[in-house]
């Protein structure tokens, strides 16, 4: 009797399995492609960005370049222009950050007072902007009101306070365990102290997770670069040079741009320059995306549960 | 009176308790108040006639006229149609593709595989739309770009095609586009849901008899639902704020017929030919309509599941 059950349970177990087996290598094969679609205008850019100008000449597609070069990379760091957008970049990116996370966290360490006088008179006017904005053009005129046009502060100033990142870092604080604030309390630490070397030490999880969302935001940020800074060229960020490039792509109709394109194979081709401006914006985002990869899904984690 | 006295008092001793707090959150009131809540009076400049040497309090006001100029407008109807229709066809779009992708993705059984996916597919939510937009110019150049060499030599198009300059292939080139920066990020979020799954839901499903797809059916898609809704609801709370990033830097001048969104003709109005008012009223229009969405949404969010919360 248990011998036949067995002999039963075989046959309908193999045939679940191969339908089963069937769709996972579909699913694999699927999930492949998914990838190599991310992927082919990485890949695409790449191979432009080393390719020699004669190369990538119409109308062919060459999976790795015929001959590698370094020439557009080359050039590219020649240009004055870009590598003071680069550095530019850079800055704004270190500065703004900085700026940001200690805003911020002093902000959240405050949020942590439920019994404060106040408190919610502070917390209210802290969260409205999340709702309410000015728009494009108000916005526009009072930055130029505050002298803010063609000023640096204007990459770094406006972004320093956000209360979604305040609300996260907050939560990670009420999270500390609160013996540990009352017992340097006790020993006479002032709460600036308190603050300084028992809170943010111990918090390092959390300040390197929205440091990362805020460095990702201002490394990719061009929109201020083009409606603030346009007029100061030392200003000028490596997005914006990027959206410069494509401007002057996009603006050109079909013809013109083939015409100009086939001139040029000879001397530089803008389209290598532009790939390899291309990549050196990606490149930082890329390279150490994979390691800080858990901390944005992490941090997901933390706005799904609270959002 | 005397009770009241000492009441105050008590309060004022406290606060004097909490200075250092007062302090600590003072660079944040500052900026917010600098930067969110002082633009705010420039608003009043979409019922003035705005004149730059006059300042926003010395220009005359003129009412609605503004309003009436923008709703008798024909470029702002078609505008705003863009906008809808954008925004909905890109919510029919994102959508069932990142459930289905979503479950694939979930029935993986290679660990690492699954994480290297994983991995490839989030990352152009990093970049920013210029990027994005330089790829995608590059992909559809008709200069040697993949798309036009491929369709060349397979015999789909005789010469190549500037597809980027198409009014019609706008859209479509907006939405797949999009696709493909964000919906690995969206499979995070709901791959987060599916992992608070209980494991033994699907154990005693198999046991039960239910195949892998009745398992998908009953199990894993019920549990996505709230997500789901949430999503839902929040993209129809944006639904007439099409963002700004991904049409400047898809579109040109020769599709603006079809690609022209509030945001972007807000941004050519005021920035480009420095019509500062009619630019104004127009994005308040865009703001009141959109926070009233919002909070509609996050109304009937809260309605229908008592758990959700915006903070």
């Amino acid at each position: 009797m248990k011998k036949k059950s067995e002999m039963q349970d075989q046959p309908i177990k193999y045939k679940v399995s191969t339908a089963s087996r069937v769709f996972d290598t579909c699913n694999i094969i699927f999930m492949i492609l998914f990838c190599i679609t991310i992927l082919i205008p990485f890949w695409d850019m790449i191979v432009r960005s080393f390719s020699r100008a004669q190369d990538i000449s119409y109308m062919h597609i060459n999976l790795f370049p015929k001959v590698w070069t370094f020439s557009a990379y080359e050039y590219c760091f020649q240009d004055g222009e870009i590598v003071s957008a680069l550095l530019m970049s850079v800055a704004r990116t270190v500065v703004g950050t900085v700026i940001h996370i200690m805003v911020c966290c002093m902000a959240a360490y405050t949020l942590t007072r439920n019994e404060m006088p106040f408190i919610k008179v502070i917390t209210v006017i802290l969260l409205i902007p999340m709702f309410v904005n000015a728009g494009m053009i108000p916005t526009y005129l009072n930055i130029k009101d505050l002298g803010l046009i063609d000023n640096f502060l204007v990459y770094v100033l406006p972004s320093a306070f956000s209360i979604f990142d305040c609300i996260i870092i907050r939560n990670y604080f009420f999270s500390i365990d609160k013996g540990m604030e009352e017992a340097a309390s006790i020993d006479g630490a002032s709460y600036y102290r308190i603050f300084g070397s028992i809170l943010l030490p111990l918090s390092k999880p959390v300040i390197a997770t929205v440091s990362l969302w805020q460095m990702v935001g201002q490394w990719n940020a061009w929109f201020d670069n083009m409606v603030y800074t346009r007029g100061n060229k030392n200003l000028m960020t490596l997005q914006y040079m990027l959206r410069r490039m494509l401007d002057s792509m996009s603006q050109k109709s079909g013809a013109t741009y083939q015409l100009e394109a086939m001139g040029q194979t000879v001397d530089m081709n803008p389209d290598t320059v532009k790939a390899a401006t291309t990549i050196l914006v990606v490149l930082p985002i890329v390279i150490i995306y994979p390691f800080v990869q858990k901390y944005f899904v992490k941090g997901i984690m933390v706005g799904a549960v609270k959002g | 009176m005397k009770q009241k006295a000492s009441q105050k008092n008590d309060r004022l001793k406290q606060m004097k308790r909490y200075v250092p707090f007062y302090l600590f959150a003072l660079p944040a009131i500052i900026c917010v108040i600098l930067f969110n809540y002082l633009p705010m009076k420039g608003i009043i400049i979409a019922f003035k006639d705005y004149k730059m040497a006059r300042g926003i309090a010395g220009s005359e006001w003129v009412g609605l006229k503004h309003f009436k100029a923008v709703f008798t407008d024909p470029n702002f109807y078609r505008v705003l149609g863009n906008t809808l229709k954008i925004s909905i066809l890109t919510l029919l779009t994102t959508f069932p593709v990142t459930i289905v992708f979503t479950i694939l993705m979930n029935e993986l059984r290679g660990k690492r595989f699954k994480k290297c996916v994983q991995t490839i597919t989030y990352m152009p939510h990093f970049l920013s739309w210029v990027v994005v937009g330089t790829f995608v110019y590059q992909i559809l150049s008709p200069t040697g770009g993949m798309m036009n060499t491929i369709l060349v030599k397979l015999g789909v198009l005789d010469s190549p095609y500037f597809f980027m300059a198409d009014q019609k292939a706008f859209v479509p080139i907006y939405l797949v586009t999009n696709l493909w920066k964000t919906t690995g990020y969206s499979i995070v979020i709901y791959l987060a849901t599916i992992s608070g799954i209980d494991t033994s839901l699907y154990d005693a499903a198999s046991i039960d008899g239910a195949n892998r797809f009745q398992r998908i059916l009953h199990i894993t898609l019920p549990a996505m639902l709230p997500t789901m809704c949430t999503m839902l609801i929040l993209q129809v709370g944006n639904l007439i704020s099409v963002g700004f990033d991904p049409i400047y830097n898809l579109y040109n001048d020769a599709t603006y017929q079809t690609a022209d969104v509030i945001s972007t003709y807000v941004y050519r109005k005021g920035m480009i030919e420095s019509r500062y008012d009619l630019s104004t009223a127009i994005g308040l229009f865009q703001n009141v309509v959109s926070l009233a969405l919002v909070l509609s949404a996050n109304w009937f969010a809260r309605k229908t599941n008592p758990e959700y919360k915006i903070i």
